[in-house]
């Protein structure tokens, strides 16, 4: 990999960084002249007077009491030292310290589910390709059809339905008592596993399948390609030319995916976490929705789009190590 | 012992195909004597490239379906071989160059690993040693300072650059027999004959049998000692280079010739086939060539002329050959 | 002016006429392929469903005033039974919920489709700084988390499908533009676009004529597939609450039968019912999407029909083939099995 390619790829994500920064900025500032009014909405029983001290108020504690200008530059300087602004609960926690506290918790879900999809995935995905036209293949595409069209939350209700209300197999709703309990014993782990089961079992379905159809039409494309026929006209045997030719080109595309899966980690299992009650992100992120945490919420989104930026960049320069073409090139 | 290195009997290939049978290789016969150099001349479509990847052994069923009455290579017969034992003959005794380097050399892998590959795997030689070997065999086609080009990739290589690695690959591991799949078809003029005096000389050097597949009649010239025309999966004319050039004795070898320029050409104009090959699942009843043919008679409609062997070993299908001694049609 | 006018009229007419006919083209050739036969089946079954809801509907799915009919399993007067919280008929909530599927679904992808292939071919044709402005865009775009920014602009703008769809088309052309504009990078080059520019065309002329043209088919695959993607997405939109809240659909009734117990009294149906119309909708759709890339880029073909061809290959049907190859066959008269089968 060429310096000057990893060090011009490492200021365009700044760059974008910056602009979604600054997104961020005006977005709750959107359609009002004062942003203490989006943050404290009037409610109905309040005098014009007391509306106005509460919003003098807020405009202190938010430092809204300076220029827009002024405001952003604050801002900006409170991001560059760690400060993704201050929740309105109770006890104005930090909103770095809210999510400190919650993505554990969601990273348990979304990682174990990409794991779990990726490895299973790339499995059947390889034997479908390898029985090509055969039932395995026209299995998984039947099903790739299927589970495209079926939500994961569909999946994750039916789920809960069956294997929580009526087996009564795995908890339909998380134990309340699993975060505070948790203490890296072999119990707690164990707790969480039982609890994280079905939620992880509805993302992987589809994970699964997305990354089995994946896997095989990149490796049936490699197949195609005119280097494996140089390959077998070498002489090569027929693993040689699997793992030393096909693999390793039919790895590129996958990593294109693996890096938008990871980009998703953080913000993917919303819905998710809501219907299995966990304490992730997700919920957090709809906590902040209802009471309108503004600070809480921006601050998430900002986290989540700054998680994003990094997972496409580590992804774009892993791919350059993999394919040498890149750093002359684009990509895309 | 014959003087044979590649005899061919009788070689069909057909692929099953939605709606019906795509005939693309209609039972040919094709010689090679040792260090002889033997071209396959026909337009985009009739079935070169096929055979050749049959004689390496090299189709893929299914798609395709093959039949062979004899497919010996320095009097083995391989016809029966297995995969396995095939793949210790392929690109030791046996090889083959591509059409177009680019897609025929893996793009993740340097070009030197993907030479010292062949030695690896056939001669059973540390990497070190087969590195050592690579650069000679670079160095031999002519590529500058092998040594470092050795860890280049290929997309970092000028097209020629990368047709004379092909090459150095065929030439490896000093094969009995090559195939060449239209070599020089994917690069400019002047590059052209370059490459093509590149093969010439190797092929001359190290006495080996080539077969030179080409749609080009202008590239055969200065090679190939006898020249097979194919068309529609037939072969219509096999000649030493000199008979096949000065009187040919099918219409559409001189259509063929007659859109390569000659200096010695008095009328100083292409005499061009019309319209283009029939599509292999739908061929025409009698001579294949008759629809395009201007001395079609009811005789060449209704049906396939017989290969008539001829002085010299000259072949010919056509009821009406040109260029007999006195022949009426002469002249025409 | 009038004859003006008539000229016009003639032109904008013959427009539409040419358009019609591309798309009795494009059903036609979906219709001979029998997967898309069946999207287009359903498809149009919900099609109808959505315009003829109340005829179709045994109930009104709005009433919830049905305090005796709560909780209903299903029956013939009610096919699905009905919701345990308010009585409403779950077959007529399920008719009438296609209506926000399909529309949320078709408009976001139709307006995917122009916005996607404007910016597309701007990119791809004018580039320079319109290029670099458009794929900057992109990029930016491409991290921020669409379902969280849905929910802070419901929260801003108040919760309604217009605001869902406005921010799927915000979001949702990047992917398309992106495929267009190497497609266009291609075309640019392409020997009739060249000749126009010769012959003096203008850059929107050729934009517009020549190469948007080009990409129209890729165009109506990617609307379809949008369309199934824009469905699943607004069905998990609607479960969190953020669609029209008084509007029926399919998300928003799986939200509720898990919130009215559906789970807890094994009212399956009530969760099945939803699921199976997202899932039609979503499928169809797709099919649709899919056919339409096999029929357009047969190389995509899956194999299997191939290998079906292979395995039931009638053996002296192929020694036939072959025999007929053989020199001595080619003499008489040549045997043509191969056309006939
Ligand atoms: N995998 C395949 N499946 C079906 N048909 C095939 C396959 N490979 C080749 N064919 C058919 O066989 C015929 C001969 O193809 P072939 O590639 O040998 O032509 P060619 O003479 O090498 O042409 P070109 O000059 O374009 O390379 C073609 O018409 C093609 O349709
Ligand atoms: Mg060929």
């Amino acid at each position: 990999m060429k310096k000057s390619y990893l060090i011009k790829r490492i200021i365009y994500a700044f760059f974008i960084f910056l602009i979604v920064m600054t997104l961020n900025f005006f977005i709750p500032r959107i359609g009002v002249v004062d942003p203490a009014e989006r943050y404290y909405p009037p409610q109905g029983n309040m005098t014009e007077i007391e509306y106005e001290i509460i919003k003098q108020f807020t405009r202190e504690q938010y430092g809204f009491d300076v220029s827009n200008f002024q405001q952003y530059l604050n801002y900006v300087s409170g991001l560059f030292q760690g400060d993704l602004g201050t929740s309105f609960r109770s006890g104005n926690p930090k909103v770095s310290q809210l999510i400190g506290e919650r993505l554990p918790w969601t990273l348990v879900l979304s990682v174990t589910n990409l794991l779990i999809s990726l490895f299973i995935g790339l499995i059947i995905g390889t034997i479908a390709a390898w029985k090509r036209g055969r039932w395995q293949d026209t299995t998984l595409l039947n099903l790739s059809t299927i589970s495209m069209a079926l939500p994961a939350f569909f999946i994750a209700l039916i789920l809960s339905f069956y294997f929580g209300f009526e087996l009564e197999w795995f908890p339909a709703y998380t134990n309340p008592n699993m975060v505070a309990q948790f203490d890296w014993s072999w119990e707690a782990i164990r707790v969480v596993m039982y609890n994280a089961a079905l939620p992880i079992v509805s993302m992987s379905i589809g994970g699964i399948i997305g990354y089995g159809q994946g896997t095989r039409n990149a490796v049936i494309a490699v197949t195609n390609e005119d280097f494996i026929l140089t390959a077998r006209a070498k002489g090569l045997s027929r693993n040689q030319v699997i793992f030393k030719h096909t693999l390793r080109n039919a790895m590129l595309p996958i990593v294109t995916s693996l890096g938008m899966s990871i980009s998703g980690l953080i913000g993917g299992a919303v819905i998710i976490e809501q219907i299995f009650n966990w304490n992730g992100m997700g919920t957090l992120f709809l906590e902040a929705n209802n009471t309108n945490d503004y600070p809480l919420m921006m601050g998430i989104m900002l986290f989540m789009s700054a998680f994003a930026i990094v997972a496409n960049l580590v992804t774009e320069l892993f791919y350059s190590l993999l394919d040498p073409r890149v750093t002359v090139g684009e990509r895309r | 012992m014959s003087d044979l290195m590649l005899k061919l009997r009788n070689l069909k290939v057909v692929f099953p195909a939605g709606e019906g049978v795509i005939r693309a290789v209609e039972g040919i016969d094709l010689d090679i004597a040792k260090g002889e150099c033997v071209a396959l001349v026909g337009e985009s479509g009739c079935g070169k490239s096929v055979t050749s990847l049959a004689i390496m052994k090299l189709l893929n069923s299914p798609p395709a379906l093959v039949r062979v009455d004899e497919l010996k290579l320095d009097d083995e017969e391989l016809k029966d071989y297995s995969d396995g034992k095939m793949q210790e003959l392929r690109g030791q005794q046996l090889s083959m160059i591509f059409q177009d380097a680019m897609t025929a050399l893996n793009p993740v892998m340097t070009i030197g690993r993907q030479i010292d590959e062949i030695y690896i795997r056939h001669n059973n030689l540390s990497r070190k040693e087969a590195r050592k070997l690579t650069v000679k065999a670079l160095d031999l086609v002519g590529v500058p300072e092998a040594k470092s080009r050795a860890n280049s990739f290929p997309h970092q290589l000028s097209g020629g650059m990368r047709q004379r690695v092909l090459i150095a690959m065929a030439f490896a591991c000093m094969p009995k027999l090559i195939i060449a799949d239209e070599p020089t078809t994917a690069l400019d003029v002047t590059i052209q004959a370059q490459v093509l005096n590149v093969l010439s000389d190797m092929q001359k050097k190290h006495n080996v049998s080539l077969l030179l597949i080409t749609h080009d009649l202008s590239v055969v010239a200065n090679m190939a000692d006898t020249i097979y025309v194919m068309y529609a999966g037939k072969i219509v004319e096999k000649a030493i280079k000199r008979d096949l050039f000065l009187k040919p004795r099918h219409p559409y070898t001189e259509g063929l010739l007659g859109s390569v320029p000659r200096l010695s050409d008095e009328h100083h104009h292409f005499i061009q086939i019309p319209d283009a090959v029939p599509h292999p699942m739908f061929k025409p009843t009698g001579c294949y060539f008759h629809p395009r043919c201007s001395y079609c008679t009811d005789k060449c409609k209704e049906s396939m002329p017989p290969l008539a062997k001829d002085v010299g070993g000259r072949e010919y299908r056509c009821w009406h050959p040109l260029n007999l001694g006195g022949g009426a049609k002469d002249g025409k | 002016m009038k004859a003006k006018a008539m000229r016009f009229l003639k032109l904008l007419g013959n427009r539409l006429l040419g358009i019609l006919r591309a798309i009795a083209g494009f059903i036609m050739k979906l219709w001979r392929h029998p997967k898309g036969r069946v999207g287009l089946i359903v498809v149009t079954l919900l099609v109808v469903c959505a315009i003829f809801a109340p005829l179709i509907a045994p109930y009104d799915p709005y009433d919830v005033t049905q305090r005796a009919a709560k909780g209903l399993s299903p029956s013939w007067s009610h096919l699905l039974g009905t919701t345990i919280t308010t009585g409403q008929d779950i077959f007529s909530m399920l008719i009438y919920g296609t209506r926000v599927s399909l529309i949320v679904g078709l408009v976001t992808g139709i307006s995917i489709a122009f916005l996607g292939a404007i910016m597309g071919v701007i990119a791809g044709y004018v580039g320079g700084a319109a290029d670099t402005a458009i794929m900057r865009t992109v990029d930016v775009m491409l991290v921020i988390p669409t379902l969280p920014l849905t929910i802070v602009l419901t929260n801003l703008f108040g919760k309604s499908y217009l605001m869902i769809i406005f921010i799927f088309v915000l979001f949702g052309w990047t992917g398309l533009a992106r495929v267009i504009r190497s497609l266009v990078l291609v075309l640019k080059n392409a020997n009739y676009v060249r000749a126009a520019e010769l012959a003096g065309a203008s850059r929107g002329h050729i934009m517009f004529r020549h190469i948007l043209p080009g990409v129209s088919h890729l165009l109506i695959m990617n609307t379809a597939l949008t369309c199934a993607g824009v469905m699943i997405a607004e069905a998990g939109l609607s479960f969190l609450g953020l669609g029209d809240p008084t509007a029926i659909s399919w998300g928003k009734m799986l939200a509720e039968a898990q919130g009215g117990g559906a789970l807890l009294f094994g009212h399956w149906w009530w969760i099945i019912a939803p699921g199976i119309g997202i899932f039609l909708a979503v499928f169809s759709f797709m099919r649709i999407g899919l056919v339409m890339e096999e029929i357009l880029n047969p190389r995509m073909k899956q194999s299997s029909s191939i290998y079906k061809i292979f395995k039931n290959l009638n053996n002296t049907y192929m020694e036939e083939v072959f025999a007929s190859m053989d020199e001595n066959a080619k003499l008489g008269l040549t045997l043509k099995a191969g056309e006939e089968s």
